[in-house]
């Protein structure tokens, strides 16, 4: 291969995945030095029973650990000062997330407590973060965002970045990874499909990356419909909570790329999830991806399709059958969902003004003007191709 | 894609790979706090240049700071006095430069300074470390090992004639800097072997027992650039993105064995090669395609598989379903013949071709069975699909000493 | 506002209990299978005088012990010595239940990162080949060949018969 300029990767998180995973957190806790660990979960984002399952895998442990389960949407800057004041007080060693929103919120505690901030409300996204902080656990929940393995953590419409943000470990149990809530699986899954998608098609070639969108890609396209129609089926929603995971430590340039950036603005407006934003707004993304380039659509179609047919398309013809794949899967699930994933941005009742907003700050980027043609395209759906010419 | 009941990945090291990647060594250890390196590295790296490429790459690294009295495999006593080395001159990090011997001299010598350690053996098994150690940059000058991101380090008492094994995530590097100049100089015969290690690790991370999705990932796509560079590599040495492909295809092999484990070929190799002192990269080469043929009946999937990373569509294409596995084993005696054939027969092909400093067999026929018993103990045996005992050890080293593929109707079957 | 709650862990003394009982059981049966199995016994018998090893679970039990003194095999109880040579250790009580359950047996336990080894390899791994041997006889075929690699199919049928009514026998009795 050619290597132009410099290729890095880091994933700084050990992944584990299975049947009891959650009875392994005390030796994995041990094996990083901890041993009092405060759990942060949230209760509106954390599935029926599953902080009970969390407590009841410490059984026979001896451990002492902390349980805060009052993260909410307010994302408030005061609740981490709080939790940094009794990490102090009460000498908690370790930080176990369950769930996304948890998640977030886990990061940026870990930063305070870790840096020994004075008050955390001084906290800016220019903060630096050199250096490693604290264990740091993330339990997958059903209904991941996908970014609880990545380096980000957005908290209280601000964005932190760093390397060392990244948790040191994600466990992944099924009776975590299954759920009541199909549409909450179909957008978890559709986040992480569309976020491997741009880190495996993202160019310069990165083998590291690839790896990982690559299985996360397999995963979704084999397991999440099956998930989306029994939620409850262990085997394809531990299958979506993995690829969840992978998509996060695949996470391309920072979360720099288009359908993540798409996917974290407009959710923001409330509107509805990541996910269902960017499954929205895949088609368009794609096809903008084929007309101005800087993206690679042709590998795409190996993780998109079985080997066989992958070999049996001709070179030519890989970048078109990867995206025709790609949609089809999308549009598949859309209307299995129905209601649950709006094709449109019109469907979603975002105000007009609104989008104005969006638009605005979708266009600061150096990608700016191709963002904002696309999500215009969403506003009503109409074809990207109808309107290329 | 298959999801195990249970799995584990994990490799936290923070790769950089380029064809001037060494040039961002300075800003990385500034990251991380140190200024003063200890630079290890063995009398055939130095002595090739290397140090001198990575001192100039890196900005001028103090002369005595730099050691290169790593022998080849690793020695206590080494290990003890570069600790001492580092402590006299209250060094902040390691820079590990050269091949898996140089890797695992620096990691042991990593334990001994950051727990203050008297007797690094209190150190050895799996999970005694609990903490961070100092940094340690791994520069690889091998494309093969893969032990730049691996979690394991192997220390050998000469003198009490033992092997002491390390384990634990906190040995992983905390960078790897890949970069084409460190391999531009190693020869064909050695680039032949070590590439044939990374293959081989590749290869067995499909198979073993530990498999996974990501672990699968990366073994995939490492095949894919070994394959297609290492030719390219032994013909023309100084070709830098073959150069640069190999160590990256090596690299990957590494993340997804040392998280899959290895089997059959590393269980005879290792046992061939400290009966016979054959080294380690001849001994996968040799053994690789009996490994695929001893285990074919319970993995032919997962073979089969490879074939597309490795000869590409078309020739994935034309072959029928039933013939895959088959032809993946084929296309690997293949390129064994091409690096015997680029190497002026140095590459052997069967363990009877294999010849000593001095030219003489290095693996006579009668050492088989200590070399079959040896395999015994060693625990890669483990992670093997299918089950070996003494008489498959001996039954497989047969074949692979007349260079003949596998009986396998012979292959006892559970 | 929520508050952050203290909490100790539970106790699982059901799940412990079964645990303590399997590993007990398992300790009597690989002191019988040394008296009854050609194989185990061959395999002891290349161990050191004195050889001692535990199976049991992490962070603190339950344990079993097993050793060789005068060349004979015997349990040695559920107390961990000061010294071993393999210290097998399931890394929690509820992978110690997969364990012990026969839901995975021993090999495909350590394949799956549920167990640390401790101790020198070659010793460990004869460990593993006498639970592996000692599993055949426990099991029903059906699960004890989905717990080791290769059923030995081998084996006469004697062996199995004779073999497994000694080891049951002398493991409840306790010879
Ligand atoms: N820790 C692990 O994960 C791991 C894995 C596999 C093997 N190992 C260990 O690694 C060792 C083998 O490592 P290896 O195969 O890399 O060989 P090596 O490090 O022993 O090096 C082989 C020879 O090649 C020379 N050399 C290396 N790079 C060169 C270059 N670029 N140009 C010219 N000469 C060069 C060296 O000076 C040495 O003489 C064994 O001791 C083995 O036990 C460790
Ligand atoms: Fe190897």
């Amino acid at each position: 291969m050619k290597v132009e300029s410099l290729l890095s990767f880091t994933c700084p998180v050990k992944m584990n995945s299975g049947n009891k995973v959650l009875e392994g957190l005390p030796f994995e806790l041990a094996g990083l030095n901890a041993a009092k660990p405060l759990i942060l979960a949230s209760p509106n984002d954390t599935p029926p029973k599953a902080i009970k399952i969390l407590l009841s895998a410490f059984g026979d442990s001896k451990m002492t650990f902390g349980l805060f389960d009052g993260i909410d949407e307010a994302e408030d800057l005061g609740t981490i000062e709080y939790l940094k004041n009794i990490c102090q007080k009460d000498r908690y060693d370790a930080l176990i997330a369950l769930g996304g929103r948890a998640a977030d919120a886990a990061k940026v505690l870990n930063m305070t407590v870790s840096y020994k901030l004075p008050d955390a409300r001084l906290l800016t996204a220019e903060t630096t973060i050199n250096k490693p902080l604290g264990p740091l656990v993330v339990a997958i929940t059903a209904g991941a965002t996908g970014l609880e393995t990545s380096s980000l953590a957005h908290f209280g419409n601000r964005v932190y970045r760093s390397e060392y943000l990244a948790p040191s470990l994600a466990v992944i149990d099924p009776r975590l990874a299954v759920s009541q809530d199909a549409a909450a699986m179909a957008c978890s899954g559709l986040a992480a499909f569309a976020r491997a998608v741009e880190a495996h098609g993202a160019v310069p070639e990165n083998p590291f990356r690839r790896a990982y969108s690559f299985a996360a890609i397999r995963f979704i396209l084999e397991n999440l419909p099956a998930a989306v129609s029994n939620p409850g089926n262990r085997k394809a929603a531990l299958a979506v909570a993995n690829a969840a995971a992978m998509s996060g430590c695949a996470l391309a340039d920072g979360g720099n790329t288009g359908l993540h950036k798409i996917g974290q603005a407009f959710s923001g407006t409330g509107r509805g999830p990541a996910g269902m934003i960017m499954a929205m707004a895949l088609p368009y993304m794609l096809n903008d991806y084929k007309v101005n380039g800087g993206f690679d659509l042709a590998a795409l179609l190996h993780p998109l399709a079985d080997d066989d047919t992958f070999a049996k398309t001709p070179e030519s013809e890989r970048a078109d059958a990867a995206t025709d794949i790609a949609n089809r899967f999308v549009s598949g699930l859309q209307k299995t969902a129905g209601k649950a994933l709006p094709r449109t941005l019109k469907e979603t009742g975002l105000p007009g003004y609104l989008l104005e907003d969006l638009l605005e700050t979708l266009d600061a980027g150096p990608d700016g003007a191709r963002l904002c043609s696309v999500a215009r395209r969403m506003w009503d759906g109409v074809s990207p191709d109808a309107k290329k010419g | 894609m298959l999801l195990p009941d249970y799995y584990e990945f994990c490799c936290r090291v923070k790769l950089i790979a380029g064809h001037d990647a060494l040039e961002k060594i300075p800003e990385l250890l500034a990251a991380k706090g140190a200024r003063k390196p200890l630079i290890i590295t063995d009398k055939g790296v130095a002595g090739a240049g290397l140090v001198d490429i990575v001192s100039r790459a890196a900005g001028k690294l103090d002369p005595n700071l730099v050691n290169d009295s790593v022998p080849p495999d690793s020695d206590l006593k080494v290990v003890h006095e570069l600790a001492k080395l580092y402590q006299e001159n209250a060094c902040d990090a390691l820079i590990a430069v050269g091949g898996g011997s140089v890797m695992d001299t620096a990691k042991g010598v990593n334990i001994v300074v950051s727990e203050n350690a008297t007797d690094l053996m209190a150190f050895s098994g799996v999970g005694a470390l609990k903490r961070p150690l100092k940094p340690l940059v791994a520069v690889p000058t091998t494309a093969g090992t893969g032990s730049e991101v691996t979690q394991v380090a192997v220390i050998k008492d000469h003198d009490k004639h033992l092997k002491m094994a390390f384990g634990s995530y906190f040995l992983l590097p905390d960078i790897a800097i890949l970069d084409s100049r460190m391999t531009l100089t190693m020869p064909p015969f050695i680039t032949a072997m070590t590439g044939m290690d990374a293959m081989s690790h590749a290869v067995e991370a499909c198979y073993c027992l530990q498999k996974n999705p990501l672990s699968d990932a990366h073994a995939l796509a490492a095949v894919s650039l070994l394959y297609a560079y290492l030719p390219q590599a032994v013909n023309n040495p100084s070709d830098r993105d073959a150069r640069l492909s190999m160590a990256i295809g090596a690299c990957l092999a590494g993340m997804a064995f040392s998280n899959s484990m290895v089997g059959l070929v590393h269980n005879l190799g290792h046992a061939t090669g400290s009966v016979c002192g054959v080294p380690h990269g001849l001994c996968m080469a040799i053994l690789l395609p009996y490994g695929l043929e001893y285990n074919l009946h319970k993995r032919e999937e997962a073979i089969a598989g490879l074939l597309l990373s490795m000869a590409g569509p078309h020739i994935y294409k034309e072959t029928p379903e039933e013939q895959r596995a088959q032809k993946v084993i084929s296309l690997i005696r293949k390129l064994n013949d091409d690096l015997h054939a680029k190497t002026g027969g140095r590459h052997a092909r069967s363990l009877s071709e294999v010849k000593d400093r001095d030219g003489k067999p290095a693996v006579p026929r009668e050492a088989l069975p200590q070399i079959a018993q040896a395999a015994l103990l060693d625990g890669a045996s483990v992670y093997n699909p299918e089950e070996t005992d003494y008489e498959d050890n001996l039954m497989v080293l047969e074949a692979a000493w007349e260079g003949k593929p596998l009986d396998r109707a012979k292959v006892k079957k559970g | 506002m929520a508050r952050v709650r203290e909490i100790s862990s539970g106790r699982k003394p059901l799940k412990r209990a079964y645990v303590a009982m399997f590993l007990w059981f398992t300790g009597r049966a690989i002191q019988a299978a040394a008296k009854a199995d050609n194989q185990v016994k061959s395999e002891f018998e290349a161990l050191p005088e004195n050889f001692t090893f535990s199976l049991g679970c992490l962070p603190d039990g339950p344990w079993m012990v097993v050793g060789k003194k005068n060349g004979v095999v015997k349990y040695l109880g559920g107390k961990l010595p000061e010294k071993q040579h393999v210290r097998l250790a399931i890394k929690n009580l509820d992978a110690g239940f997969l364990i012990l359950s026969f839901q995975e047996s021993t090999a495909l336990a350590t394949t799956r990162n549920r167990l640390v080894t401790d101790g020198e390899v070659p010793y460990a791994l004869a460990v593993i080949r006498i639970l592996d041997i000692v599993e055949v006889y426990l099991l029903p075929k059906i699960i004890a060949s989905l717990a080791v690699k290769r059923y030995p199919k081998h084996w006469s049928v004697a062996r199995k018969l004779k073999g497994r009514i000694a080891i049951y026998t002398r493991a409840l009795l306790g010879l």
